[in-house]
């Protein structure tokens, strides 16, 4: 394979930095109420329609589970106003804890199915439970949007042609190639990378796909030092100074929600920031609120290349706008991914209800509902949501940027002028490709992407964005 | 040279609030015979009370403005209020919950230890939310000094001191004061201290209280260099329960022992061995128990 200029590359990739999404004018559909509704044909039931909605009440990923929660809420809440689902059916929300632990799940999905009569099921943040749960709402045959637990095992192996369940937020390989790809951009000269991850399967995923872009795009750096804290972690003395000690010019984190909190704390205090750079992968993405303005600025503070709430911004997207407005005006905080994922992934769910009764009348069958949301494209908070119909998930552009701190609000926030995005096609791996270890991303990304000449060129600052051209990862 | 000594900061930092938690846990078993399950949550309502009077008065951690809030001495002085409130909750809790089923068979005491574990995790999580609290502006305020050419966070010498007055103190006040010798008796045969004259069921809510007060000490100490987030209790616990098993359940000197060998091993495993560092704690309790089943200092 031919070697390129990184800045080919990049430019390749479709990386923008600090640019606007721009609204496609016409009928795409788009989350909120806001405009008038067809009258729904045919005859609806006024039976109430139930959601069972599992995900992290209790434990550290509370922090992931209530947002999600208040996210789809918010959602049913406002399509409740409006007399329900096609005007009649009210939304219901049955709560499961996630936290019971993967067989207590099982065992509860299938409880809320046939106990409970649940129309539709949602939720789940653990990358554990959606290959244990994806299975069993096939076998239950319940319709399923999961709003995380994004491993990109679930689609590659464990339901490979996946007819009920859907996803919602980006897959996981996708942060660790989003913050490779930043880090690589903006520090291209590195030399000598560590690693802190969480011990577990979202830990071992950014990981490998962190290295393998590095690997492409800087060649000739190496990995010096890993550190592998238990998911939980707060004494982060030990990673740290491991991590000092072995002189990186680059960390790669993905520690996440107060084990973050923790970590950048004591990181402070050991100097840590002033020896290297630092590349995150989801420092921002889970409490925004809960950094305090102490956090270092410019380091790359990634949002699990979801979503950050002051992205797009301004009036630029009003669906984030009002979305913003509301979520903080109802829970009084700021929705992190996961309530945006869960507040679209509710109004998904109505659209494809809207349209399936627009084609046939009355109360869409599943399969009539399944069909539309196979290619359904959205306009959700976050910007164009597209479900991939051959594995039913949702891509959306990965998005990451760097820390700033700004006189509106008194934490952290991306700088609003250095957003950067990549459009999601160009970094995971196509339809058809063959599932591969340790995912199908990961495969693609060794066997197509060019690999980045050695040449030591000035380091320039990124971003000459040109339109995006296509992926550089065409067969040869 | 100076990574070596940081290493063994880092390890004694570590052993201090896990001697803090764990001899807490073994107190308390060694005095009342409990195996008490919400020990790790105790630790934590001391963290999350700590955090949320220190967060309050210093409205820099609030709202993100430096130099807004009490000054840093005052603080540290009501840092402690975490501890007095773990102890106060386990005042309560002794003659409440726990007294009825000392005559039961032990399996009552483990379910009724584990709902209280379970009830003190969601009553935390109705106060404070999901979120995890921070009081970082004392362990800000404290600020770095330099071991050889690296900087180390001065607050965490202060854990590591008030790690080693308690084992201290908890060693005089049991050898060496009256109180101690009526615990030592009740320990070794509750029935005689009783004929002897010793108010037994005062024994009890103080050893129960003390052990609280230690557990929430240690929530309370470590809570500005990290934050209380939800779950830290059950992560406790299971390491103390390491570090009781090493060290021999009820046995404070191995209690000691048990967190410097843990504190120690983790670091070690943390810089040479990353993969297995868990591992390798549960290996050596593993170790111990076949060797020497009652712990290093164990009563058989």
């Amino acid at each position: 394979m031919a070697e390129v200029n990184r800045r080919d590359f990049l430019s390749g990739l479709g990386v923008t930095v600090g640019t606007a999404l721009t609204a496609l004018p016409g009928v795409l559909p788009s989350v909120g109420v806001a405009h008038a509704q067809d009258k729904p044909k045919g005859n609806i039931p006024d039976t109430p329609f139930k959601i069972g909605h599992m995900t992290f009440f209790t434990g550290a990923a509370a922090v992931l589970g209530e947002p999600m929660y208040k996210g789809q809420l918010l959602a049913a809440e406002e399509i409740n106003a409006q007399g329900g689902l096609l005007g009649k059916r009210k939304i219901e929300i049955l709560k499961a804890d996630e936290n019971a632990g993967t067989d207590a799940n099982v065992k509860e999905l299938r409880r809320l199915k046939l106990s409970e009569k649940i129309d539709f099921f949602c939720g789940i943040t653990s990358s554990g439970n959606t290959p244990a749960l994806g299975p069993v709402a096939e076998e239950l045959k319940v319709l399923t949007i999961f709003v995380d637990g994004c491993t990109d095992f679930l689609f590659d192996k464990a339901v490979p042609n996946p007819h009920y369940i859907f996803r919602i937020t980006n897959m996981q390989s996708a942060d660790g190639v989003t913050g490779a790809v930043a880090a690589a951009m903006t520090w291209p000269r590195t030399k000598r990378i560590a690693h802190i991850h969480p011990d577990y399967s979202y830990g071992r995923n950014a990981f490998d796909h962190f290295r393998i872009v590095m690997k492409k795009m800087v060649p000739g750096a190496e990995t010096v030092s890993e550190a592998w804290p238990k998911l939980g972690t707060t004494d982060f003395s030990s990673h740290i100074t491991k991590t000092i000690a072995a002189k990186p010019d680059l960390l790669a984190i993905s520690v996440w929600g107060g084990d973050y909190v923790a970590f950048y704390k004591q990181a402070l205090r050991y100097g840590m920031f002033d020896k290297m750079h630092v590349a995150s992968m989801i420092a921002f993405g889970v409490a925004p609120h809960a950094i305090g303005k102490d956090h270092p600025e410019g380091i790359i503070a990634g949002v699990h290349s979801n979503y950050h709430f002051t992205y797009p911004g301004g009036d630029k997207w009003p669906y984030n706008k009002t979305f913003v407005e509301k979520y903080h005006k109802r829970f009084n905080e700021y929705p992190n991914f996961q309530a945006e994922g869960g507040y679209t992934a509710t109004y998904m769910l109505k659209t494809a209800i809207d349209k399936a009764n627009h084609l046939a009348g009355g109360w869409p069958e599943d399969d009539a509902i399944i069909s539309v949301l196979e290619g359904l494209m959205m306009a959700a908070p976050a910007g164009y949501v597209y479900i991939r119909p051959d594995n039913h998930q949702g891509y959306k552009d990965a998005i990451t940027g760097f820390s700033k701190n700004v006189a509106e609000y008194p934490f952290p926030i991306l700088d609003p002028n250095r957003i950067i995005t990549i459009p999601i096609r160009n970094i995971t791996a196509p339809p058809g490709w063959p599932k591969g270890e340790p995912t199908s991303t990961y495969t693609w990304i060794d066997k197509t992407w060019p690999q980045v000449a050695m040449a030591a060129e000035p380091a320039k600052a990124p971003g000459a964005a040109r339109p995006a051209t296509p992926a550089p990862a065409k067969k040869q | 040279m100076d990574i070596a000594l940081i290493h063994v900061f880092n390890a004694l930092l570590y052993a201090s609030v896990l001697f803090l938690i764990a001899g807490g846990l073994s107190l308390i078993y060694g005095v009342m015979r409990i195996v008490n399950l919400a020990h790790g949550n105790l630790y934590a309502f001391g963290a999350y009370v700590s955090a949320w009077i220190i967060g309050y008065l210093s409205t820099s951690v609030a709202v993100g403005e430096a130099g807004s809030g009490a000054p840093t001495w005052v603080l540290l002085a009501l840092l402690p209020a975490g501890a007095l409130a773990a102890a106060a909750a386990g005042a309560l809790l002794e003659p409440t919950l726990l007294r009825p089923f000392y005559k039961r068979a032990e399996e009552y005491q483990l379910l009724v230890t584990f709902g209280l574990l379970m009830i003190i995790d969601d009553v935390i999580r109705f106060l404070w939310g999901p979120y995890p609290l921070s009081a970082s502006v004392v362990f800000e305020n404290f600020g770095s000094v330099t071991v050889g050419d690296t900087l180390y966070p001065t607050y965490n010498f202060l854990v590591i001191g008030v790690g080693a007055l308690a084992a201290v103190f908890l060693w005089a006040f049991i050898y060496r004061t009256r109180f101690g010798v009526v615990l030592r008796a009740t320990s070794q045969d509750m029935r005689m201290s009783a004929a002897l004259g010793v108010n037994v069921n005062r024994v009890y809510v103080q050893a129960f209280t003390l052990g609280c007060f230690m557990a929430g000490l240690g929530g309370a100490i470590i809570v500005p260099s990290q934050s209380a987030v939800l779950g830290m209790g059950v992560d406790a616990l299971i390491l103390s329960f390491i570090v009781v098993v090493i060290g021999g359940l009820g046995s404070l000197e191995g209690a000691l022992l048990g967190a410097l060998i843990v504190g120690v091993v983790r670091e070690a495993g943390i810089t040479w061995f990353p993969e297995v560092e868990l591992a390798v704690l549960y290996l050596m309790a593993a170790a111990v128990l076949l060797v020497r089943p009652a712990g290093l200092f164990g009563r058989a």
